[in-house]
């Protein structure tokens, strides 16, 4: 008696997750539950079969081909890395790092490091050297590799995930051409501590451009 | 809560590597998908790959998903970006009938246009499909007035507990525990028929 009326229970707690209607504790159990359990496994598709029967007709299906069509798909996302998405975690925790406020503030030139600097001048020396048009005047690149709106990088190193941060990067763009993506913001946010010298090996054609049209923050 | 954000539980689940919850996602959803899909190509294993890439691809890029949309909107979006490059690859192939070319355009969740048959659907399981409708409808017809309008609300108007516990004036624990009744007298009627044959395959 006590153990149908529990089964009962987690029936009934399914039924609400199907809803979105269960709150976070019952609905880890519940999870839990689809893990384990054929029945529950079985009931969730139930359910789910008979909310789509009662709005149309013709989504009716059996449960057979339903379910080749999940172990087909089980098949296909064991061989997916899982997905970790702690970004909400991730960019409190980021943002105080000095170097993502490189990019704001009136005074950011004098803030950066000397090493900015030095990297720059040479950069500097560069342009002046080849003299190449359409240069950009001094005083708007020593951000360089830093601009751009303060990465979040999708988990800290070592874990496996997908990256989270490519909907909200802004792309950096000179002259039409694309010269920042999210893969290389998580790079120079996890590489942080090289400050302003953040992108070594670099051509110097490359870190000319980069800081031309950073969007504003 | 609304029904925008019905499936936030499960999605938050998943962000934290669940696998498990995506799966119970797919079962929700992949019917939908299906016929999404089954109206723009006609190749019944195609619309199953297809449909097979639109979930690979959702669970890719859940991370991304911000909930500014609810999940089935952008799923929906998905599955037709995969089946319009499916058919571009295609294009030599003409396997875009001209009125599915034509429901693509209006088309939408709810509507109501009977799906033609696939090419590759057996008349078995068209059957056995058909007899599971005609057992959910009996179903609910069978029902109590509270237990039907407590699930109606739910599945076809698509209203909150909240909301429902407000239409029918009792609290919302009453609200739950109706549309678990509804929902475990109708899958009563329906289990024979929904017995997978490998017994415990899900």
């Amino acid at each position: 008696m006590s153990q149908s009326s529990e089964s009962s229970a987690s029936m009934e707690n399914l039924s609400a997750l199907v809803d979105g209607e269960l709150e976070s504790e019952a609905g880890a159990r519940a999870c839990g539950q689809w893990r384990d359990d054929a029945q529950a496994r079985a009931t969730w598709h139930a359910y789910a079969l008979i909310g789509d029967v009662l709005r149309s007709g013709d989504l009716a299906s059996t449960a057979e081909r339903d379910c080749s069509f999940l172990l087909r798909l089980r098949e296909q996302l064991a061989q997916e890395p899982v997905v970790l998405a702690p970004a909400e975690l991730a960019a409190p925790l980021l943002a105080p790092l000095p170097a993502v406020a490189a990019a704001g503030g009136s005074r950011r030139a004098w803030r950066t490091p000397v090493a900015v600097a030095a990297g720059f001048m040479v950069v500097a020396g560069a342009l002046v050297v080849t003299s190449v048009p359409g240069s950009l005047p001094f005083g708007s690149t020593p951000t360089v590799a830093q601009a751009g709106p303060a990465p979040v990088v999708a988990a800290a190193p070592g874990l496996q995930a997908v990256s989270t941060t490519q909907a909200e990067t802004a792309p950096v763009r000179l002259n039409g051409q694309l010269i920042r993506d999210a893969r290389l913001d998580e790079y120079l946010s996890v590489h942080k501590k090289f400050g302003g010298s953040s992108a070594p090996g670099v051509p110097s054609g490359f870190l000319r451009n980069a800081a031309a049209e950073a969007p504003a923050r | 809560m609304t029904a925008t954000d019905a499936d936030a539980p499960l999605i938050e689940r998943i962000k934290r590597g669940d696998v498990k919850a995506f799966e119970m996602l797919v079962v929700k959803y992949q019917r939908r998908i299906e016929r999404l899909i089954g109206r723009m190509v006609r190749d019944t294993d195609l619309v199953q790959d297809i449909a097979q890439e639109t979930f690979i691809r959702a669970y890719r890029a859940i991370p991304q998903f911000r909930g500014d949309s609810a999940f089935y909107t952008w799923l929906y979006r998905i599955a037709v970006n995969t089946a319009k490059k499916a058919l571009v690859e295609m294009k030599r192939d003409p396997l875009v009938t001209e009125s599915a070319r034509a429901l693509r355009d209006d088309d939408d969740e709810t509507s109501r246009i009977e799906n033609e048959l696939s090419d590759g659907e057996t008349p078995e399981a068209l059957l056995a499909s058909k007899e599971i409708a005609a057992t959910v409808n009996a179903s609910i017809d069978a029902l109590s007035e509270d237990l039907r309008q407590a699930i109606t609300l739910r599945e076809i108007e698509g209203l909150s507990y909240e909301e429902i516990a407000e239409v029918m004036n009792c609290p919302i624990g009453t609200v739950r525990s109706r549309i678990f009744r509804a929902r475990e007298a109708i899958a009563q009627r329906l289990r024979p028929l929904l017995d997978t044959r490998e017994g415990d395959r899900w």
